[in-house]
Protein backbone atom coordinates (compact mmCIF):
# COMPACT_ATOMS: atom_id res chain seq x y z
CA UNK A 1 0.00 0.00 0.00
CA UNK A 2 2.93 2.67 0.79
CA UNK A 3 4.83 1.29 -2.41
CA UNK A 4 1.79 2.41 -4.65
CA UNK A 5 0.73 5.64 -2.32
CA UNK A 6 4.83 6.84 -2.80
CA UNK A 7 4.19 6.02 -6.62
CA UNK A 8 1.15 7.55 -6.74
CA UNK A 9 2.20 10.65 -5.33
CA UNK A 10 5.40 10.56 -7.92
CA UNK A 11 3.09 9.88 -10.84
CA UNK A 12 1.28 12.78 -9.51
CA UNK A 13 4.00 14.93 -9.32
CA UNK A 14 5.55 13.87 -13.36
CA UNK A 15 3.00 15.74 -15.25
CA UNK A 16 3.62 18.83 -12.88
CA UNK A 17 7.22 18.54 -13.51
CA UNK A 18 6.66 17.76 -17.08
CA UNK A 19 4.36 21.29 -17.31
CA UNK A 20 7.28 23.20 -15.62
CA UNK A 21 9.91 21.83 -17.81
CA UNK A 22 7.71 22.43 -20.51
CA UNK A 23 8.09 25.71 -20.45
CA UNK A 24 11.52 26.20 -21.26
CA UNK A 25 11.90 23.25 -23.49
CA UNK A 26 10.09 22.49 -26.16
CA UNK A 27 8.22 19.60 -25.10
CA UNK A 28 8.65 16.61 -28.09
CA UNK A 29 12.37 16.85 -26.47
CA UNK A 30 11.22 16.23 -22.76
CA UNK A 31 10.75 12.70 -21.77
CA UNK A 32 6.92 11.62 -21.08
CA UNK A 33 7.52 10.71 -16.91
CA UNK A 34 4.59 9.28 -16.73
CA UNK A 35 4.60 6.85 -19.79
CA UNK A 36 8.40 6.16 -18.36
CA UNK A 37 6.49 5.05 -14.68
CA UNK A 38 3.66 3.50 -16.02
CA UNK A 39 6.53 1.26 -18.54
CA UNK A 40 7.98 0.96 -14.55
CA UNK A 41 5.53 -0.76 -13.54
CA UNK A 42 4.41 -2.64 -16.03
CA UNK A 43 7.75 -4.24 -16.23
CA UNK A 44 8.46 -4.68 -12.50
CA UNK A 45 5.72 -4.44 -10.33
CA UNK A 46 4.70 -7.45 -8.41
CA UNK A 47 0.49 -7.01 -8.08
CA UNK A 48 -0.95 -6.46 -12.08
CA UNK A 49 -4.18 -5.46 -10.59
CA UNK A 50 -2.52 -2.85 -8.08
CA UNK A 51 0.07 -1.48 -11.23
CA UNK A 52 -3.48 -0.98 -13.69
CA UNK A 53 -5.16 0.73 -11.15
CA UNK A 54 -2.37 2.70 -10.67
CA UNK A 55 -1.65 3.12 -13.94
CA UNK A 56 -5.61 3.99 -14.70
CA UNK A 57 -5.29 6.97 -11.91
CA UNK A 58 -1.79 8.68 -13.20
CA UNK A 59 -3.55 8.90 -16.51
CA UNK A 60 -6.57 10.56 -15.16
CA UNK A 61 -4.12 12.97 -13.61
CA UNK A 62 -2.45 13.66 -16.38
CA UNK A 63 -5.85 14.27 -18.34
CA UNK A 64 -6.81 16.69 -15.18
CA UNK A 65 -3.81 18.54 -15.96
CA UNK A 66 -3.16 18.60 -19.74
CA UNK A 67 -5.92 19.69 -23.04
CA UNK A 68 -6.73 15.98 -23.68
CA UNK A 69 -10.25 14.91 -23.15
CA UNK A 70 -10.74 13.20 -20.10
CA UNK A 71 -9.82 10.14 -19.68
CA UNK A 72 -7.96 10.09 -23.12
CA UNK A 73 -4.47 9.57 -21.08
CA UNK A 74 -5.94 7.15 -18.88
CA UNK A 75 -7.06 4.40 -21.22
CA UNK A 76 -3.49 4.96 -23.06
CA UNK A 77 -1.91 4.66 -19.83
CA UNK A 78 -3.61 1.23 -18.91
CA UNK A 79 -2.69 0.10 -23.02
CA UNK A 80 1.35 1.11 -22.11
CA UNK A 81 0.64 -0.71 -18.62
CA UNK A 82 -0.75 -3.72 -20.51
CA UNK A 83 1.80 -3.71 -23.11
CA UNK A 84 4.80 -3.75 -20.92
CA UNK A 85 3.36 -6.31 -18.42
CA UNK A 86 2.35 -8.45 -21.98
CA UNK A 87 6.28 -7.73 -24.11
CA UNK A 88 8.08 -8.70 -20.19
CA UNK A 89 6.44 -11.95 -20.36
CA UNK A 90 7.53 -13.05 -23.62
CA UNK A 91 10.49 -10.63 -24.42
CA UNK A 92 13.47 -9.94 -23.04
CA UNK A 93 13.45 -6.70 -21.59
CA UNK A 94 16.20 -7.01 -18.99
CA UNK A 95 18.82 -5.05 -21.26
CA UNK A 96 19.08 -1.22 -21.04
CA UNK A 97 19.18 -1.16 -25.46
CA UNK A 98 15.71 -3.84 -25.78
CA UNK A 99 14.15 -1.62 -22.93
CA UNK A 100 14.87 1.53 -24.89
CA UNK A 101 13.85 0.21 -28.20
CA UNK A 102 10.38 -1.00 -26.45
CA UNK A 103 9.64 2.50 -24.79
CA UNK A 104 10.58 3.76 -28.35
CA UNK A 105 7.87 1.91 -30.05
CA UNK A 106 5.52 2.20 -27.14
CA UNK A 107 5.73 5.64 -27.09
CA UNK A 108 5.19 6.26 -30.53
CA UNK A 109 2.31 3.90 -31.14
CA UNK A 110 0.60 5.97 -27.80
CA UNK A 111 0.82 9.16 -29.62
CA UNK A 112 -0.41 7.82 -32.70
CA UNK A 113 -3.16 6.43 -29.98
CA UNK A 114 -3.78 9.88 -29.03
CA UNK A 115 -4.13 11.15 -32.41
CA UNK A 116 -6.65 8.89 -33.26
CA UNK A 117 -8.59 9.29 -30.25
CA UNK A 118 -8.80 12.75 -30.79
CA UNK A 119 -9.95 12.53 -34.60
CA UNK A 120 -12.46 9.72 -33.18
CA UNK A 121 -13.96 12.04 -30.64
CA UNK A 122 -14.29 14.88 -32.95
CA UNK A 123 -11.45 17.10 -30.82
CA UNK A 124 -9.28 17.45 -33.25
CA UNK A 125 -7.31 16.68 -36.58
CA UNK A 126 -6.07 13.78 -35.24
CA UNK A 127 -2.77 12.20 -37.05
CA UNK A 128 -1.25 14.44 -39.29
CA UNK A 129 2.15 15.17 -41.16
CA UNK A 130 3.23 17.68 -38.24
CA UNK A 131 2.47 15.01 -35.55
CA UNK A 132 4.45 12.42 -37.04
CA UNK A 133 7.71 14.96 -37.59
CA UNK A 134 7.24 15.41 -33.94
CA UNK A 135 6.85 11.94 -32.50
CA UNK A 136 10.06 10.75 -33.79
CA UNK A 137 12.22 13.00 -31.48
CA UNK A 138 9.69 12.38 -28.86
CA UNK A 139 9.96 8.98 -29.30
CA UNK A 140 13.77 8.80 -29.47
CA UNK A 141 13.91 10.78 -26.18
CA UNK A 142 11.64 8.57 -24.58
CA UNK A 143 13.97 5.83 -25.52
CA UNK A 144 16.69 6.98 -23.95
CA UNK A 145 15.32 7.99 -20.44
CA UNK A 146 13.33 4.51 -20.46
CA UNK A 147 16.57 2.32 -18.71
CA UNK A 148 16.66 5.50 -16.03
CA UNK A 149 13.05 5.56 -16.06
CA UNK A 150 12.55 1.96 -14.85
CA UNK A 151 15.42 1.67 -12.77
CA UNK A 152 13.77 4.42 -10.87
CA UNK A 153 10.70 2.62 -9.80
CA UNK A 154 12.59 -1.02 -9.27
CA UNK A 155 14.71 0.98 -7.16
CA UNK A 156 11.24 3.15 -5.10
CA UNK A 157 9.70 -0.67 -5.14
CA UNK A 158 12.77 -2.64 -3.33
CA UNK A 159 13.62 0.83 -0.94
CA UNK A 160 9.57 0.17 -0.32
CA UNK A 161 9.55 -3.47 0.05
CA UNK A 162 12.58 -3.31 2.44
CA UNK A 163 10.94 -1.37 4.75
CA UNK A 164 7.87 -3.36 5.00
CA UNK A 165 9.98 -6.47 4.80
CA UNK A 166 11.97 -4.53 8.15
CA UNK A 167 8.54 -3.73 9.94
CA UNK A 168 7.31 -7.59 9.04
CA UNK A 169 10.08 -8.93 11.52
CA UNK A 170 10.19 -6.38 14.22
CA UNK A 171 6.37 -7.48 14.58
CA UNK A 172 6.64 -11.22 14.83
CA UNK A 173 9.33 -10.85 17.45
CA UNK A 174 6.50 -10.35 20.51
CA UNK A 175 4.78 -13.34 18.89
CA UNK A 176 7.83 -15.50 19.09
CA UNK A 177 8.24 -14.64 22.99
CA UNK A 178 4.59 -15.72 24.01
CA UNK A 179 5.01 -19.08 22.33
CA UNK B 1 -7.57 -22.45 -9.53
CA UNK B 2 -6.52 -19.39 -7.84
CA UNK B 3 -4.27 -18.13 -10.74
CA UNK B 4 -7.42 -18.94 -12.53
CA UNK B 5 -10.07 -16.32 -10.66
CA UNK B 6 -7.05 -13.72 -10.18
CA UNK B 7 -6.88 -13.88 -14.34
CA UNK B 8 -10.64 -13.34 -14.58
CA UNK B 9 -10.70 -10.68 -11.54
CA UNK B 10 -7.53 -8.40 -13.59
CA UNK B 11 -9.64 -8.75 -16.88
CA UNK B 12 -12.91 -7.52 -15.23
CA UNK B 13 -10.73 -4.96 -13.67
CA UNK B 14 -9.21 -3.61 -17.11
CA UNK B 15 -12.92 -3.73 -18.68
CA UNK B 16 -14.17 -1.77 -15.87
CA UNK B 17 -11.07 1.10 -16.09
CA UNK B 18 -11.05 0.88 -20.08
CA UNK B 19 -15.20 1.24 -19.91
CA UNK B 20 -14.66 4.09 -17.15
CA UNK B 21 -12.01 5.94 -19.65
CA UNK B 22 -14.32 5.70 -22.74
CA UNK B 23 -17.39 7.37 -20.65
CA UNK B 24 -15.40 9.96 -19.20
CA UNK B 25 -14.08 10.77 -22.34
CA UNK B 26 -17.80 10.73 -24.34
CA UNK B 27 -19.25 12.48 -21.54
CA UNK B 28 -16.07 15.18 -21.81
CA UNK B 29 -16.52 15.72 -25.20
CA UNK B 30 -20.55 15.86 -24.72
CA UNK B 31 -20.09 18.83 -22.49
CA UNK B 32 -18.49 20.96 -25.26
CA UNK B 33 -15.00 22.59 -25.24
CA UNK B 34 -15.27 24.63 -22.54
CA UNK B 35 -18.68 23.21 -21.59
CA UNK B 36 -20.61 23.54 -18.36
CA UNK B 37 -19.39 20.27 -16.90
CA UNK B 38 -15.86 21.45 -17.29
CA UNK B 39 -16.13 23.63 -13.94
CA UNK B 40 -14.18 20.75 -11.80
CA UNK B 41 -14.95 19.49 -8.04
CA UNK B 42 -14.01 17.93 -5.45
CA UNK B 43 -10.56 16.04 -5.41
CA UNK B 44 -10.29 17.03 -9.43
CA UNK B 45 -10.27 20.41 -8.59
CA UNK B 46 -7.79 19.74 -5.53
CA UNK B 47 -5.22 18.13 -8.43
CA UNK B 48 -5.17 21.20 -10.52
CA UNK B 49 -4.97 23.87 -7.19
CA UNK B 50 -1.98 21.52 -5.84
CA UNK B 51 -0.98 21.58 -10.01
CA UNK B 52 -0.58 25.48 -9.48
CA UNK B 53 1.93 26.44 -6.74
CA UNK B 54 3.97 23.24 -7.58
CA UNK B 55 4.60 24.32 -11.22
CA UNK B 56 5.23 27.47 -9.77
CA UNK B 57 7.73 26.39 -7.16
CA UNK B 58 9.70 24.08 -9.81
CA UNK B 59 9.70 26.60 -12.36
CA UNK B 60 11.28 29.28 -9.83
CA UNK B 61 14.93 28.41 -10.07
CA UNK B 62 14.36 28.19 -13.87
CA UNK B 63 12.54 31.59 -14.31
CA UNK B 64 15.34 33.61 -11.98
CA UNK B 65 18.12 32.49 -14.21
CA UNK B 66 16.18 33.04 -17.61
CA UNK B 67 15.03 36.59 -15.83
CA UNK B 68 18.27 37.42 -14.83
CA UNK B 69 19.76 36.29 -18.56
CA UNK B 70 17.07 38.25 -20.44
CA UNK B 71 17.74 41.38 -18.22
CA UNK B 72 21.43 41.51 -18.52
CA UNK B 73 20.43 40.94 -22.93
CA UNK B 74 18.11 43.83 -22.61
CA UNK B 75 20.51 46.18 -20.32
CA UNK B 76 22.97 45.61 -23.52
CA UNK B 77 20.26 46.50 -26.13
CA UNK B 78 18.51 49.55 -24.12
CA UNK B 79 20.00 52.75 -25.49
CA UNK B 80 19.06 51.92 -29.08
CA UNK B 81 15.93 50.34 -27.98
CA UNK B 82 15.51 53.95 -26.12
CA UNK B 83 15.86 56.18 -28.93
CA UNK B 84 13.73 53.82 -31.27
CA UNK B 85 10.93 53.89 -28.72
CA UNK B 86 11.04 58.03 -28.33
CA UNK B 87 10.66 57.75 -32.00
CA UNK B 88 8.31 55.69 -32.11
CA UNK B 89 6.10 57.65 -29.29
CA UNK B 90 6.38 60.72 -31.54
CA UNK B 91 4.97 59.28 -34.36
CA UNK B 92 2.15 57.78 -32.16
CA UNK B 93 1.05 60.85 -30.44
CA UNK B 94 1.13 62.83 -33.66
CA UNK B 95 -1.48 60.01 -35.24
CA UNK B 96 -3.40 60.03 -31.78
CA UNK B 97 -3.75 63.82 -32.88
CA UNK B 98 -5.06 63.17 -36.12
CA UNK B 99 -7.45 60.24 -35.28
CA UNK B 100 -8.84 62.44 -32.24
CA UNK B 101 -9.29 65.02 -34.63
CA UNK B 102 -10.90 63.25 -37.74
CA UNK B 103 -13.40 61.62 -34.81
CA UNK B 104 -14.56 64.71 -33.46
CA UNK B 105 -15.23 65.90 -37.08
CA UNK B 106 -17.10 63.27 -37.98
CA UNK B 107 -19.31 63.87 -34.64
CA UNK B 108 -18.30 60.19 -33.52
CA UNK B 109 -16.60 60.96 -30.53
CA UNK B 110 -19.06 61.60 -27.81
CA UNK B 111 -21.21 58.62 -28.82
CA UNK B 112 -17.90 56.64 -28.33
CA UNK B 113 -18.12 57.69 -25.08
CA UNK B 114 -21.03 56.73 -24.16
CA UNK B 115 -21.12 53.15 -25.85
CA UNK B 116 -17.59 52.55 -23.80
CA UNK B 117 -18.89 51.60 -20.76
CA UNK B 118 -20.40 48.72 -23.01
CA UNK B 119 -17.07 47.71 -24.41
CA UNK B 120 -15.00 47.86 -21.45
CA UNK B 121 -14.86 44.53 -20.36
CA UNK B 122 -12.70 43.87 -17.03
CA UNK B 123 -9.64 42.08 -17.10
CA UNK B 124 -7.94 39.96 -14.48
CA UNK B 125 -3.86 39.68 -14.75
CA UNK B 126 -2.57 36.18 -14.40
CA UNK B 127 0.72 34.30 -13.87
CA UNK B 128 1.64 31.34 -16.20
CA UNK B 129 2.21 28.97 -14.34
CA UNK B 130 2.81 25.55 -16.26
CA UNK B 131 2.15 24.59 -20.01
CA UNK B 132 0.72 21.47 -20.80
CA UNK B 133 2.50 17.87 -20.13
CA UNK B 134 1.23 16.73 -23.44
CA UNK B 135 3.28 17.40 -26.51
CA UNK B 136 0.45 16.75 -28.25
CA UNK B 137 -2.19 19.45 -27.00
CA UNK B 138 -1.45 23.17 -26.48
CA UNK B 139 -2.64 24.95 -23.17
CA UNK B 140 -1.09 26.14 -19.74
CA UNK B 141 -1.84 26.35 -16.36
CA UNK B 142 -2.89 29.28 -14.88
CA UNK B 143 -2.81 30.98 -11.25
CA UNK B 144 -6.22 32.15 -11.11
CA UNK B 145 -9.67 30.38 -10.95
CA UNK B 146 -13.65 29.98 -9.74
CA UNK B 147 -12.37 32.55 -6.52
CA UNK B 148 -11.08 35.29 -8.65
CA UNK B 149 -14.11 35.28 -11.58
CA UNK B 150 -12.71 32.90 -13.93
CA UNK B 151 -15.03 30.82 -15.52
CA UNK B 152 -14.46 28.29 -18.58
CA UNK B 153 -15.01 29.67 -21.95
CA UNK B 154 -13.71 33.67 -20.89
CA UNK B 155 -11.29 34.65 -23.69
CA UNK B 156 -7.34 35.00 -22.52
CA UNK B 157 -5.04 37.87 -23.83
CA UNK B 158 -1.40 39.21 -23.40
CA UNK B 159 -0.71 42.51 -23.94
CA UNK B 160 0.59 41.55 -27.94
CA UNK B 161 -2.92 39.79 -29.10
CA UNK B 162 -4.95 36.75 -28.27
CA UNK B 163 -3.72 33.46 -26.14
CA UNK B 164 -7.11 31.33 -26.01
CA UNK B 165 -9.36 30.27 -24.40
CA UNK B 166 -10.26 29.30 -21.12
CA UNK B 167 -11.58 25.22 -21.02
CA UNK B 168 -11.31 24.27 -17.27
CA UNK B 169 -11.43 25.80 -13.71
CA UNK B 170 -10.77 24.82 -10.19
CA UNK B 171 -11.02 27.14 -7.38
CA UNK B 172 -7.85 28.89 -7.64
CA UNK B 173 -6.17 28.02 -11.07
CA UNK B 174 -7.82 27.67 -14.58
CA UNK B 175 -6.36 25.62 -17.89
CA UNK B 176 -6.60 27.45 -20.94
CA UNK B 177 -6.39 26.06 -24.40
CA UNK B 178 -3.78 28.24 -26.36
CA UNK B 179 -4.94 29.55 -30.23
CA UNK B 180 -1.98 27.23 -31.23
CA UNK B 181 -3.73 23.81 -30.20
CA UNK B 182 -4.68 22.00 -33.11
CA UNK B 183 -8.31 21.79 -31.34
CA UNK B 184 -8.85 26.13 -31.62
CA UNK B 185 -10.11 28.02 -34.44
CA UNK B 186 -10.62 31.41 -34.47
CA UNK B 187 -12.92 33.67 -36.90
CA UNK B 188 -10.41 36.09 -38.09
CA UNK B 189 -10.38 38.79 -40.89
CA UNK B 190 -6.87 40.63 -42.51
CA UNK B 191 -7.36 44.48 -41.11
CA UNK B 192 -5.83 45.83 -43.95
CA UNK B 193 -8.18 44.44 -46.61
CA UNK B 194 -10.65 42.79 -44.41
CA UNK B 195 -10.41 39.49 -45.73
CA UNK B 196 -12.14 37.07 -43.71
CA UNK B 197 -10.95 33.25 -42.74
CA UNK B 198 -10.54 30.71 -39.95
CA UNK B 199 -7.49 30.72 -38.12
CA UNK B 200 -6.83 27.38 -37.31
CA UNK B 201 -3.86 25.86 -34.85
CA UNK B 202 -1.77 23.69 -36.40
CA UNK B 203 0.04 22.62 -32.75
CA UNK B 204 3.35 23.91 -33.47
CA UNK B 205 4.83 27.80 -33.35
CA UNK B 206 2.60 28.49 -36.48
CA UNK B 207 -1.31 28.65 -37.30
CA UNK B 208 -3.30 28.59 -40.22
CA UNK B 209 -5.67 30.63 -42.01
CA UNK B 210 -7.33 28.70 -43.86
CA UNK B 211 -11.05 29.21 -45.63
CA UNK B 212 -10.25 32.66 -47.49
CA UNK B 213 -12.30 32.71 -50.65
CA UNK B 214 -9.58 32.68 -53.83
CA UNK B 215 -8.97 35.67 -55.15
CA UNK B 216 -8.83 38.08 -51.55
CA UNK B 217 -6.02 40.09 -50.74
CA UNK B 218 -3.51 38.42 -48.50
CA UNK B 219 -0.12 39.48 -48.45
CA UNK B 220 2.57 38.66 -46.49
CA UNK B 221 2.95 40.89 -42.99
CA UNK B 222 -0.73 41.47 -43.16
CA UNK B 223 -1.68 41.55 -39.43
CA UNK B 224 -4.82 39.05 -38.97
CA UNK B 225 -7.50 40.13 -35.73
CA UNK B 226 -10.69 38.56 -34.46
CA UNK B 227 -13.61 39.67 -36.34
CA UNK B 228 -15.66 38.58 -33.33
CA UNK B 229 -18.32 36.16 -35.41
CA UNK B 230 -17.63 33.26 -33.67
CA UNK B 231 -19.25 34.84 -30.67
CA UNK B 232 -16.13 33.39 -28.25
CA UNK B 233 -13.24 36.18 -28.98
CA UNK B 234 -14.31 39.66 -28.94
CA UNK B 235 -13.45 41.68 -31.78
CA UNK B 236 -10.40 43.45 -32.69
CA UNK B 237 -7.94 41.38 -31.09
CA UNK B 238 -4.05 41.02 -32.64
CA UNK B 239 -4.19 37.31 -33.44
CA UNK B 240 -0.80 36.95 -35.79
CA UNK B 241 0.92 38.09 -38.73
CA UNK B 242 1.44 36.61 -42.40
CA UNK B 243 4.28 34.59 -42.70
CA UNK B 244 3.33 32.76 -45.95
CA UNK B 245 0.52 32.94 -48.43
CA UNK B 246 0.07 29.60 -50.26
CA UNK B 247 -0.75 29.47 -54.29
CA UNK B 248 -4.36 28.10 -54.12
CA UNK B 249 -3.96 26.38 -57.74
CA UNK B 250 -7.27 25.33 -58.78
CA UNK B 251 -8.87 25.32 -55.12
CA UNK B 252 -11.94 27.94 -54.37
CA UNK B 253 -10.53 28.61 -51.45
CA UNK B 254 -6.68 29.53 -50.57
CA UNK B 255 -4.69 29.92 -47.46
CA UNK B 256 -2.13 31.00 -45.71
CA UNK B 257 0.77 30.82 -42.69
CA UNK B 258 0.44 33.17 -39.57
CA UNK B 259 2.84 33.86 -37.01
CA UNK B 260 1.46 34.60 -33.72
CA UNK B 261 1.31 37.64 -32.30
CA UNK B 262 2.00 36.29 -29.01
CA UNK B 263 5.96 35.02 -28.34
CA UNK B 264 4.05 32.04 -26.43
CA UNK B 265 7.63 30.73 -25.39
CA UNK B 266 7.94 33.60 -23.82
CA UNK B 267 4.79 34.28 -22.62
CA UNK B 268 4.65 34.81 -18.83
CA UNK B 269 1.46 36.73 -18.03
CA UNK B 270 -1.56 36.88 -19.34
CA UNK B 271 -5.27 38.30 -18.75
CA UNK B 272 -8.06 36.90 -18.46
CA UNK B 273 -11.36 38.31 -20.12
CA UNK B 274 -13.72 37.95 -17.22
CA UNK B 275 -16.69 38.43 -19.91
CA UNK B 276 -17.56 35.87 -22.20
CA UNK B 277 -18.73 36.08 -25.66
CA UNK B 278 -22.37 35.49 -27.12
CA UNK B 279 -21.76 32.01 -27.71
CA UNK B 280 -20.03 30.83 -24.58
CA UNK B 281 -23.03 32.63 -23.11
CA UNK B 282 -25.38 30.67 -24.39
CA UNK B 283 -23.48 27.75 -24.12
CA UNK B 284 -23.59 28.56 -19.96
CA UNK B 285 -26.59 29.71 -19.87
CA UNK B 286 -27.56 26.96 -17.48
CA UNK B 287 -24.98 28.95 -15.00
CA UNK B 288 -27.06 31.83 -14.39
CA UNK B 289 -26.43 35.35 -15.34
CA UNK B 290 -26.04 36.64 -11.88
CA UNK B 291 -22.91 35.39 -10.92
CA UNK B 292 -21.11 36.80 -14.22
CA UNK B 293 -22.84 40.08 -14.20
CA UNK B 294 -21.71 39.95 -10.35
CA UNK B 295 -18.04 39.47 -11.18
CA UNK B 296 -17.73 42.08 -14.03
CA UNK B 297 -19.09 44.74 -11.47
CA UNK B 298 -16.84 43.46 -8.71
CA UNK B 299 -13.86 43.77 -11.33
CA UNK B 300 -14.73 46.97 -12.48
CA UNK B 301 -15.32 48.74 -8.96
CA UNK B 302 -17.69 51.45 -7.60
Amino acid sequence: MKRALALLAIGALAPMIQGAMGTFIPLHYCPDLGLLLVVGLGLCWRSTAGGLVLSAMLGFVADLLSGSLLGQHMLLRIFAFGAARACSRQLNLRGVIPRAIFVSALSAVSALGTGALTAFFGAGPGVDAQMLRELVPHALINGAFAPLGVWFVERIANWLSEAEAGQQLLALRPRSRLS
Amino acid sequence: MAEFRNRKSVTALVVALVAFSVVAMVVDRRSAPGGPDRELSGWTDAILDIAAPVQQMIAFPFDLTREAWRHYASLLAASDTNTALRARLVALEEENLQLREALIASGRLARIAEIRADFEVPMLPSALVGVDPSPWFRSVLVDRGREHGVRSGMPVISEHGLVGLVTATSARAAKAMLVLDRQSAVDGIIQRSRSRGIVRGRGTSEMDFEFVARGSDVRVGDVVISSGLGGVYPKGIRIGEVASVSDPGSALMQSATLVPAVDFGRLEQVFVMLRRGPTMEMLYASEGEGLLAETASERSGP
